[in-house]
């Protein structure tokens, strides 16, 4: 350090100078609770926060959802797409101007890898190929490149047009990812090569908006934008996602603008912040269900009549004027309202609280008197009201409902190892259809515990009914719109009354932002951090 | 060789209680209903994916065969990866423990320099209004929670008055804004000669550093003035004022001197405490340190970062015994 420069250096030191207050004006802050983040690699994201923040902003799918209906694909990487007379391929047709932050071209070669990846990864992700009958041995002759800018598709069945391209090529496994940039940081594991996870997983080498600089775990996620991107440019050069685990610090920190979206308010803070014209709410019903899953291999929960008592034991009512403000809408059918073939709000939600009724049915199960069972349930959240305002009703009919809060690692160990009583949890689709919560929540091809279906939650319920899955697979194939919705509604009908699961609501994102940035476009599926200004 | 032959067997009663640490830690933590396995795969994934990523993690080995294979790869500086947040642990504790230690060192900075004369004035003023006031105090400091302490003072301080800084190390305009080269922002700053970034740096730890200190305080305070108390009741102390020597001069020379031994003992033991992470503090203060990270890594099952955090809090609980050890030799010749 020269002398002068100490000095200046010594005299800043004696003068401290006043927080800087307000975000950048090129930058989205946002804070969040990111503790669930474990990866960025689109092959593995499996939680909320990193289907957020790469699906859309880091790397754009082939195709995504109008942001004004999300029942319509619209194009995205991929400018347009044919299907054959047969129904039994797709062709897409990729802009010529996709670019990797580098400035390296992306091609239909990077875009065919990309989806053989995530399949051949195996992660969770790839269920949404490997449903649709890819799999690893099949996968690099079914989505394969002609040329540079064409990917040829071939599927096993000739799935309706808007079902495959929603379900399967909107999402985090039809994005494109730089090939050769993956190739260069591959790691061997047991003699395969990662393509590219281990690197990835802290920032994937996309075609998108932005592209991710840094990653301190439980810390911070800095994006920056991507200039090659074929899109508008933002004018938010960066977008800081900030970790910020605890409601009334991320309300204090919104309040006094050091951030300008906060992700993690609780009803009270939100209720709070109502009266503050600097700020608004932005409230998205989204596709995830919470409901209470019922383990039908126990003798006392295997009878319809007790299932069927505990859907008369929630104040659906009651909890959307208490519980659920900002945070859910009361729904019974187990296909959230807005996908297509739901059942509408009023049919979708037919239950009142009925003491009486739910008396009734136990003593026809034979259980006038009651039983004791454990509910088993997340610490965080809503959950544990919710689940004490389930016991409290549950007592009056004699049922004594034990709480068990844990984190959610257990519980979802404690789902998937069938090892509950009753279990209340949650499940988000990845595309708006009937099909996709019926195909997992209703459709059990084997309820053998040696069967490990562990991935179909109505598996993990040891429910079947083999009726269901005919219907359900004659949903999925029917090529006339009214009678696809119509099957879709018997289904539902169906599973409300007699299914292992008493669903409770519909989730509500709700997002706080401070007015002061404009054209925040919020969907169900796609928070577009790009589409913000200042 | 004496000396030498002491040397080795002190680091061979340290290495053993480290590995009896670490052996405790993993087999405890194996035993665990939690199932790391999930965090990798995802809710959706199938049988196929779970049975690979648990071969992947050495999951189906035998328990006493993945100790070995993790012992080999840890002496080699290998801590494996955080399965909870996907980066290497090594680079995870290279982020969080700085931040841990920056807050601990603060906040042990001001429990001694009030705790410690609060504590002498008490027990001189034994009975006093300043005695009744510093236990009140103390005890206040002592027991009030640190997560609600921490959010009045971030609603008075940092909402309403915007004294201090608010959640997080630094305000976003100055992330990124200096290389980290301890990854102690303070240190980092003056470092660079950044006064900008070094006064941001005080006006976020300022808040913690003193809620977490406040109740340091009160624990030291507390101690010193059993401590005093129980020194200035000793015979010596009455033949020392006979003799003629002032009040100030026998507390100083005589009975302070005399407690020193067990106040390094206490203050040693509260920054090890501080220094495994204070988790409320962190979580309502954002602050990406030690504590959080050891919980979160617990929670989520991930051994990999729960044996390294482990092996940090036992280093540092046995360095700072060797510290105390070597420090009663300079305080009390009577233990050489």
């Amino acid at each position: 350090m020269s002398s002068a420069r100490r000095l200046a250096f010594a005299a800043a030191l004696l003068l401290p100078g006043a927080s800087e207050g307000a975000t950048p004006r090129d930058a989205l802050v946002m804070a969040w609770n990111l503790d669930a983040l474990i990866t960025l690699d689109p092959a593995q994201i499996g939680e909320v926060n990193g289907n957020d923040i790469i699906v859309g902003n880091v790397c754009t799918p082939l195709v995504q959802y109008d942001p004004k209906d999300t029942t319509r694909v619209i194009p995205a990487a991929a400018e347009s797409w044919t299907t054959s007379p047969d129904g039994l391929t797709i062709t897409f047709t990729l802009r010529g101007d996709l670019k990797f932050p580098d400035g390296s071209v992306a091609t239909a070669a990077d875009a065919a890898w990309s989806m053989q990846r995530a399949v051949l990864l195996g992660y969770g992700n790839s269920a949404n190929l490997t449903q649709w009958g890819f799999t690893k041995d099949n996968v690099q002759q079914t989505i394969r490149a002609q040329g540079d800018r064409t990917v040829v598709v071939t599927l096993e069945k000739p799935y309706p047009a808007s079902l495959i391209l929603a379900a399967a090529f909107s999402g985090n496994v039809a994005v494109i990812l730089d090939r050769a940039a993956a190739e260069k940081v591959s790691k061997t594991l047991d003699g395969k090569s990662d393509m590219g996870n281990a690197a990835f997983k802290t920032g994937p080498v996309c075609v998108g908006p932005y592209r991710v600089t840094r990653w301190d775990a439980n810390d911070v996620v800095v994006l920056e934008r991507n200039d090659s991107f074929y899109g508008p440019k933002s004018n938010l050069r960066r977008v800081l996602i900030r970790h910020v685990p605890e409601s009334s610090a991320e309300r204090l920190l919104l309040e006094k603008g050091d951030i300008d979206v906060a992700r993690l308010l609780t009803t009270d803070d939100l209720k709070a912040l109502e009266a503050n014209k600097d700020i608004r709410i932005e409230q998205t019903v989204v596709q995830g269900m919470s409901y209470v899953a019922i383990n039908t291999t126990d003798p006392v929960l295997a009878n319809p009549k007790v299932r069927e008592a505990f859907r008369y034991l929630i104040d659906y009512d009651g909890l959307a004027k208490t519980i659920l403000p900002y945070q859910g809408v009361p729904r019974a059918s187990l296909v959230p309202d807005g996908a297509y073939g739901a059942l509408d709000r009023t049919a979708g939600q037919p239950f009142k609280l009925d003491i009486d009724k739910a008396k009734q049915l136990l003593t026809e199960a034979g259980y006038p008197d009651g039983f004791t069972k454990k509910l088993i349930l997340s610490a965080n959240s809503i959950s544990p009201n919710i689940a004490q305002h389930i016991a409290f009703n549950a007592a009056k009919v004699g049922i004594k409902l034990e709480l068990e809060q844990m984190a959610d690692a257990n519980l979802f160990t404690r789902g998937r190892n069938r090892e509950f009583e009753l279990q209340l949890v949650g499940w988000y689709t990845n595309y708006p259809d009937a099909d996709a919560m019926v195909s997992r929540h209703a459709v059990n091809p084997d309820k053998r515990a040696e069967a490990k279906l562990t991935m179909y939650p109505v598996w993990r319920t040891g429910w079947q009914d083999l009726s269901i899955n005919d219907q359900a697979e004659k949903a999925r194939m029917e090529p006339d719109p009214a009678k696809r919705i119509a099957d879709y509604h018997a289904i539902q009908e169906f599973m409300m009354h007699n299914g292992p699961v008493v669903y409770i609501y519909q989730n509500i994102r709700p997002i706080a932002v401070r007015t002061a940035v404009k054209d925040f476009e919020i969907s169900p599926f796609f928070v577009n951090y790009g589409s913000a200004s200042k | 060789m004496n000396g030498l032959w002491s040397m080795a067997r002190q680091a061979g009663s340290v290495l053993t209680t480290l590995l009896g640490l670490l052996a405790l830690t993993f087999f405890i933590g194996r035993m665990l209903p939690t199932d790391p396995v999930l965090a990798i795969i995802g809710q959706q994934a199938d049988q196929a994916a779970y049975d690979m990523v648990y071969h992947q993690l050495g999951l189906d080995r035998p328990l006493p065969v993945q100790f070995a294979l993790y012992l080999r790869d840890m002496l080699t500086g290998d801590f494996g990866n955080a399965l909870f947040t996907g980066h290497r642990v090594a680079d995870d504790l290279a982020r969080a423990f700085p931040a841990t230690i920056e807050l601990a060192s603060l906040a042990i900075l001001i429990g001694i320099g009030l705790g410690v004369p609060l504590g002498v004035l008490a027990a001189v003023h034994r009975g006093t209004w300043f005695d009744h006031v510093t236990r009140v105090v103390g005890l206040v400091g002592y027991s009030s929670p640190t997560f609600w302490l921490g959010l009045m003072g971030l609603i008075v301080l940092y909402a309403m008055l915007g004294w201090v800084g608010g959640p997080g190390r630094l305000d976003v305009a100055f992330m990124d804004s200096i290389p980290p080269h301890t990854g102690l922002l303070l240190v980092d700053a003056l470092w660079e000669g950044d006064a900008e970034v070094f006064w941001n740096a005080v006006s976020h730890i300022v808040l913690p550093g003193s809620i977490l200190g406040y109740a340091s305080m009160a624990y030291i305070s507390r101690m010193t003035r059993s401590f005093m108390l129980e020194q200035l009741a000793q015979e010596y102390i009455i033949a020392a004022r006979a003799k003629g020597m002032s009040r100030w001069a026998v507390i100083r020379r005589h009975a302070f001197r005399n407690i020193l031994v067990q106040l390094v003992t206490v203050i040693a033991l509260a920054y090890a405490f501080l220094l495994e992470g204070a988790v409320l503090t962190e979580t309502v203060f954002a602050w990406p340190g030690f504590g959080r990270y050891l919980t979160a890594g617990l929670l989520a099952g991930d051994m990999n970062a729960v044996l390294a955090c482990v092996l940090i809090v036992g280093v540092v609980f046995i360095g700072l015994n060797l510290a105390t050890d070597r420090l009663y030799h300079v305080l009390d010749p009577r233990t050489r």
